[in-house]
């Protein structure tokens, strides 16, 4: 008796309760994530073109065939691979020192935060526009302008946007003055949750700040730098904005990326399925990159 | 203002109800906006039995909302659009063809480059008020140091040697050697619209224009290699060209010339005054080609009183709406007459060297064909990675494969049967 009026409670709560308490949130995810994907994945099949009179047909994976095939979006893959592979160190390490520097009890902390916090709450298409004035070509380009003065005239102007070794860097420099900040922010949190008692516990054991920050700092903040990176290499896929106002892409593919050379097929070309395609190898990629990402944490996790 | 109304204020007498026209435009610049909404307001009081209910949705986004609204079947019942989709519109069905409805004296009123741009398949299915036109604004002073020959009508357009020679004497007296300005700060249609007419000069072009099935011997062709080269000489090699980001580089002195459209008459002549000239482009090898076509107007199929949309098509291209709406924007009059009144652009007109190009067969149509949006896209993508300095052979060769596969995905664009009409 009793052991079935546990199992029926067990039942009522977990098996009833719980599915209907998470039903919004699924439904949700079904709606605009599954079934989506779902239909991006069956048109990607397919030869859909946007308005067209002609009778859609099944042309199997031709689409992939020819977006592998594609030198644009073979090098799209590589530059979201590069952008990734720097932005997501060096943005997260910089937001790292920043956290350091900021998290001291000093007059006025308060406004150089904002300060470094600003640029997050700019829309990317406004920073995109003023980047593009400040890497303007020529001596009178402010960025060009600022180089030149600093090395008593021996860097030459540059046209950043237009050379193709350069405009790359000029993308990933302009992303990272964007979102380093939001990232300082949850590091800095995450610094003033660290208890001082630790570090005082440090100090009588005669560990100097360099040790202090290698055994109480970092392994305190790992959860912090998890979620951050995790955020950044998932943006970092993602990136679109900049590329489209500030270089279309070019010069000579230079700047292209998987989401730019999509929208570009489906909104420029009609090319629905090609497009689809696209998104869809897009997707494969983010989650395997997640899948990773989380298989590291939860080793790492096991492990402490 | 709502036609409705009109049936009950009419003192107790049975009027038929107006016929209500949903009308969707383009939202362009201050002053045509302004134009175009007075001349609606215009035809609603001179018009009782028809009332036109105008919307202006933003330049950017304007095909993408015509496609959605598509889908939708929630198009309205006259259509603006710019020029060169209106054979993708045709050939998905969206419009009705206007030849039954339009007036023989309109037609023969209108100008030739008009009619041209609104043909398919041997049917008219747009009318504009204005066309376009490319050419070379000039700082008369400078050229006049060098000694340049200055040429005022498209047949003695400057040879392409010529013309580099003359960029060449420019840039030695320059402080940067940048003495061109080709509005490289421009995106998107610009590439397609501002060079693509030096292929035709070439005696090449986007598409083999027999049939529209071919790109293959026409865009990557030697005389289309050796044209798009000679644009990236200037660009690269040769340094002539101002990246011109701020948009100042003719009106701040920094360049000579400017390649561009009509549209900057306006600028440019407030600020130079005599001392600017316009220009035919450079000759190719074939004859000077400029580009030509603007926005248009349509009846779509979803319109029940074609008549009726048409009356209000007519009095937009009456001589007085045709003149204020050219002398909001400086385009080129569509028709003959309003053309005849308008000082800038009779002969000897500072203009008329547009009207020239529009009417003696230098201005070329973009291709005429469905597969329109794809091409420019590819061409742009193209003319872009050459600016950029990519071996241009290359880069022709690939995009009209592009734009043959995207024709051959398409069965070849054929007929529809509605285009019967």
């Amino acid at each position: 008796m009793n052991a079935t009026r546990h199992l029926l409670r067990y039942l009522r709560c977990e098996r009833v309760v719980g599915p209907f308490l998470a039903m919004p949130a699924m439904l949700g995810l079904v709606l605009f994530v599954a079934v989506p994907f779902v239909m991006a994945a069956v048109l990607s099949l397919t030869n859909l073109r946007l308005g067209s009179p002609l009778e859609t047909k099944f042309v199997g994976g031709q689409q992939y065939e020819r977006v592998f095939a594609d030198p644009s979006f073979q090098r799209a893959l590589l530059n979201n691979g590069i952008f990734a592979a720097v932005v997501v160190p060096v943005q997260t390490g910089l937001a790292l020192l920043l956290a350091l520097a900021l998290n001291q009890r000093l007059r006025g902390m308060a406004a150089f935060r904002t300060l470094f916090f600003m640029p997050v709450l700019f829309p990317m298409a406004l920073v995109a526009v003023v980047w593009e004035l400040i890497y303007a070509p020529g001596p009178s380009g402010p960025l060009n302008a600022v180089l030149e003065a600093a090395t008593f005239g021996a860097a030459t102007p540059q046209d950043f946007l237009h050379d193709r070794m350069l405009a790359l860097p000029a993308i990933m420099f302009m992303s990272i003055w964007q979102g380093v900040g939001f990232q300082m922010v949850v590091l800095l949190a995450g610094l003033q949750e660290i208890p001082s008692e630790l570090y005082e516990a440090a100090a009588t054991e005669q560990a100097g700040r360099w040790s202090q920050f290698w055994h109480v700092t970092l392994p305190q903040l790992r959860n912090p730098l998890v979620f951050t990176a995790l955020v950044t290499t998932i943006l970092a896929f993602r990136v679109f904005d900049q590329v489209q106002i500030m270089t279309q892409g070019g010069p000579v593919d230079a700047t292209t990326t998987v989401m730019f050379e999509a929208v570009r097929a489906v909104f420029d070309r009609q090319q629905v399925a090609q497009a689809s395609a696209m998104t869809v190898v897009f997707f494969v990629m983010v989650l395997v990159v997640a899948l990773v990402q989380r298989v590291l944490v939860r080793q790492r996790r096991e492990v402490v | 203002m709502l036609p409705v109304s009109c049936k009950e204020d009419s003192s107790g007498v049975s009027e038929p109800q107006a016929t209500r026209l949903r009308v969707w435009g383009h939202a362009g610049r201050e002053a045509e906006r302004r134009t175009v909404e007075r001349q609606v307001q215009g035809f609603n009081e001179e018009t009782d039995d028809v009332y036109v209910d105008l919307t202006l949705l933003p330049e950017g986004e304007y095909n993408a909302q015509v496609q959605a609204a598509a889908l939708a079947d929630e198009l309205p019942d006259v259509l603006e659009f710019d020029g060169p989709f209106v054979y993708n519109y045709v050939w998905q069905g969206h419009l009705i063809p206007l030849d039954q409805y339009v007036s023989p004296e309109l037609r023969d009123n209108l100008l030739p480059s008009i009619i041209a741009q609104g043909t398919y398949r041997r049917q008219l299915w747009s009318l504009g008020q204005y066309d376009s036109g490319l050419a070379l604004f000039g700082r008369r002073s400078k050229l006049r140091i060098i000694n340049a020959r200055i040429p005022d009508t498209p047949e003695r357009a400057w040879a392409g040697d010529e013309f580099e020679e003359i960029l060449y004497r420019l840039a030695q007296k320059d402080v940067d050697g940048q003495v061109l300005d080709l509005k490289l700060n421009y995106k998107g249609e610009w590439y397609t619209y501002g060079f693509s007419p030096a292929l035709r000069s070439a005696g090449a072009g986007l598409i083999d224009r027999t049939n529209y099935q071919a790109a293959e011997g026409v865009l990557n062709s030697a005389e289309a290699v050796r044209a798009m080269s000679r644009i990236q000489e200037w660009i690269g090699a040769k340094g002539y060209v101002d990246p011109n980001v701020d948009d100042y580089a003719f009106l701040g002195g920094r360049v000579a010339l400017s390649w561009v459209g009509h549209w900057e008459y306006a600028r440019y002549s407030e600020a130079l005054g005599d001392d600017l000239v316009v220009i035919p482009l450079p000759d190719f090898g074939k004859a000077s080609r400029t580009g030509q076509g603007s926005w248009n107007w349509g009846i779509t199929r979803s319109c029940a009183n074609p008549e009726a949309a048409m009356r209000f098509l007519e009095y937009l291209l009456g001589d007085d709406r045709v003149l204020e709406m050219t002398r909001a924007n400086y385009a080129v009059p569509a028709t003959r007459s309003a053309v005849a009144k308008s000082a800038l652009h009779r002969p000897n007109g500072a203009l008329h060297l547009y009207v020239a190009q529009l009417s003696q067969g230098y201005a070329v149509p973009r291709p005429r064909t469905p597969a329109y949006p794809v091409i420019t896209s590819v061409f742009q993508q193209a003319f872009d990675d050459i600016r950029h300095g990519a071996d241009v052979a290359t880069v022709l060769n690939r995009a009209a494969a592009e734009i043959e596969r995207d024709i051959h995905d398409n069965q070849g664009y054929p007929p529809q049967r509605e285009e019967g009409g």
